[in-house]
């Protein structure tokens, strides 16, 4: 079905609730107030269209032609389309319900939205999930009028607010530290026995108020920030953000500069979900499958530094192009590369197939349904094992995606394993595709000017990144700086899905089944305290896993 | 995956005897950034869009296109965007110059010019 036909039925189901709407390419904005929301969605879901990509907010200020309002955006999701409802709210009371129980993974974007808008969300919990525990009450970063000044000024610290728990439940806190966000993450696992009855999430020791230090930064600055989201996929973060900005200011990227982009953006999945194999696999106690792939994943790393100059941040992008060309001696090194690192996924494609006791820890283990998947907003790979095809590479080309069309892959079995098995086989997919544009590279330049004033609007960026669907709004006011740039990664979609499946698992699978959203467990080891009725014992990540390791080898008794 | 283990038993170990054998560096590499002074002509583009405040210019002499480069080793993140936005071709960076971690703070300074070098080669950054 076409997107038009699409936005006519959501248009015309949600018409009651909604003051005006308008189509652009691919977009569908309607206009609601805070109290048609919660109808106005749940006539949205009535069409099970799409799912709830992300929520931004954005502060007009007070200056002159706003009328001192914030503005919340409710984006849902499908293939292309982005269907937003927006809903304007006082700057001075600012609340708006909460559709959290329409769409669960909403709940997530709200407390978000509560603590760095200040926006009032009824129904939330009242602990913090993003900002820092001594981050004074009523200070709210994303608004116009914060500074530094003024959060250093307020000292008054609201009370912490200790976990909820319930009198007799054993609560395992693991965390803080956890390197796969752009926030570290703590967990909160209610333990029956040796079953997870609850889990929880907290997120944000490290908060680097990356959103808030866009709005500071020019354009060009605003490449290098948003590539130090993440160490994984550098590339990918820096490639939404300069493919947002050009389609606001109108500028046309030449086909080989596209094409470079993409070849880096595969290159950048290849080693990433390399890294994962190896993650996980140590996640599992299978140290042998962790060295040998992280071994060869060098291949990858060597063939970027050889195209970039840089191991980790490539910074390939320009606004309006890319740095660096790929030409035939390059271009025959990541061919023997290719070749090499093909074999040797052949090899591991077997061995997390066949290979007995691994796969006693992966088949049949965290399964997320399809409708599971489907309903909580799972992306990526994550979705893909579990039957949900969603990949905007397929669904919705962009950059060199149109000429080289990408194959999706999918897998319905919903375990592990399966989850093991389509990363596995996206790299043959990122293999062929990178051949394909190596061998029909379009000739031409490699950057074009790009203006240094971004003209006024706003655009929605959305790229495929090796974990899933990234999704950037990038709003300007025509100056040299951006006036609101919002990130949303794809694991924080995930979270809300493996903190689901978690429950009615053993303790001892659940460093595997959150390795399985491919969080990057790899960086640093956490602390654990067990808490036990009042006592408490400490435990790190390294304890927890090799408490599930050890809970294997004993026969799982 | 056992036989795997058993030929990886005699091949020669993969790590990198790093920094007892250094392999010679990718010609892409970024390293330290060099200033031409003889091509530079003040236009300061690279001081404006260096991500990392890393970069100033120090105007001696404008009539005679004299300047003094301040380059922040500690601060510049290799992202070669001024290399990218010089027009004049002034700025290059080093593929061999990359050993730049030191215990001693003024080494993260770098003033290009200040010797009368003129054009700052790699030789005469190496000094
Ligand atoms: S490489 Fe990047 S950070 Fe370093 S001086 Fe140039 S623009 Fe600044
Ligand atoms: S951009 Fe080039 S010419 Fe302009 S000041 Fe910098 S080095 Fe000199």
């Amino acid at each position: 079905m076409s997107v038009e036909t699409d936005f006519l039925r959501i248009q015309g189901s949600v018409a009651p609730w909604v003051s005006g709407s308008r189509t652009a390419e691919n977009r569908l904005d309607m206009d609601t107030s805070a109290e048609r929301l919660v109808p106005a969605v749940t006539a949205l879901r009535s069409l099970s269209w799409g799912y709830l990509s992300a929520i931004t907010g954005f502060d007009s200020g007070t200056a002159a032609p706003s009328d001192g309002h914030i503005e919340l955006l409710y984006h849902f999701c499908n293939g292309p389309a982005v269907a937003t409802f927006r809903v304007k709210v006082p700057r001075e009371d600012p609340s708006v319900p909460s559709i959290g129980p329409l769409v669960p993974s909403a709940v997530m974007y709200e407390r978000e939205l509560a603590e760095t808008m200040g926006v009032k969300v009824a129904g939330l919990p009242k602990k913090r999930q993003f900002l820092s525990d001594d981050w004074p009450e009523n200070v709210y970063p994303l608004r116009k009028d914060f500074t530094m000044e003024s959060a250093a000024a307020t000292r008054e610290v609201g009370p912490a607010v200790g976990s909820e728990e319930a009198p007799g439940t054993f609560i395992i806190p693991i965390g803080p530290q956890h390197p796969a966000l752009k926030e570290p993450g703590h967990f909160e696992l209610a333990v029956d026995g040796e079953i997870v009855t609850h889990a929880d999430i907290r997120l944000g020791y490290v908060h680097r108020g990356i959103e808030k230090g866009a709005e500071d930064r020019s354009w060009v600055h605003n490449i290098y920030l948003m590539e130090r989201i993440c160490g994984i996929c550098s590339h990918i973060h820096a490639t939404a953000y300069v493919l947002g900005v050009e389609s606001l200011s109108g500028v046309a990227v030449p086909p080989r500069a596209q094409t470079v982009r993409t070849i880096f953006c595969e290159m950048e999945r290849i080693h990433s979900h390399l890294l994962w194999l190896g993650v996980a696999a140590h996640q599992a106690g299978f140290d042998t499958l962790f060295m040998y792939s992280w071994r060869d994943r060098e291949t990858i790393m060597d063939l970027l530094e050889e195209l970039s100059g840089n191991r980790v941040n490539y910074s390939v992008n320009l606004l309006g192009g890319v740095k660096y060309d790929i030409d035939g001696k390059a271009a025959d090194s990541v061919r023997r590369g290719l070749d090499f690192l093909e074999r040797r996924t052949t090899h591991y494609l077997k061995i997390v197939t066949t290979d007995e006791s691994f796969l006693r820890r992966t088949r049949g283990v965290g399964a997320i349904t399809f409708d599971q998947a489907n309903l909580l907003g799972t992306i990526g790979p994550t979705a893909r094992a579990s039957g949900v095809s969603r990949d905007l590479r397929v669904e919705a080309p962009y950059m060199a995606y149109r000429d080289f069309p990408v194959r999706p892959v999918l897998d319905s079995r919903c375990d592990l394993e399966a989850r093991f098995v389509v990363r596995i086989n996206e790299l043959f997919e990122s293999y062929r595709l990178i051949r394909e544009m190596l061998d029909h590279m379009p000739a031409g330049e490699l950057a074009v000017p790009a203006p240094r004033k971004v003209p006024e609007g706003e655009v929605i960026s959305r790229v495929e990144a090796p974990r899933g669907e990234l999704f950037y709004y990038i709003r300007s006011t025509g100056g040299v700086k951006p006036d609101r740039v919002k990130v949303r990664t794809p694991s924080l979609c995930n979270w809300a899905a493996v903190l689901s499946v978690a429950v009615g698992h053993k303790l001892a699978d659940i460093p595997m089944i959150m390795v399985g959203i491919d969080p990057c467990f790899s960086c640093n080891d956490r602390s654990i305290t067990l808490r036990r009725r009042g006592s408490a014992e400490s435990w790190s990540w390294e304890d927890l896993r090799a408490y599930g390791i050890s809970y294997y080898a004993g026969g799982g008794a | 995956m056992l036989n795997d283990v058993f030929v990886s038993l005699f091949k020669r170990p993969f790590t990198e005897r790093y920094p007892y054998a250094v392999k010679p560096a990718p010609d892409r590499l970024r390293g330290k950034l060099l200033w031409d002074e003889s091509k530079c002509d003040g236009c300061k583009l690279c001081v404006r869009d260096c991500p990392a405040k890393a970069i100033e210019i120090e105007v001696v002499d404008r009539a005679a296109k004299k300047y003094l480069y301040h380059y922040r080793i500690d601060r510049c993140i290799y992202c070669a965007q001024c290399v990218e936005s010089c027009k004049e071709g002034a700025l290059t960076m080093s593929n061999t110059l990359y050993h730049l971690a030191s215990a001693d703070k003024a080494a993260f300074t770098e003033i290009y010019g200040a010797k009368g070098t003129g054009a700052c080669s790699e030789e005469a950054a190496e000094k």
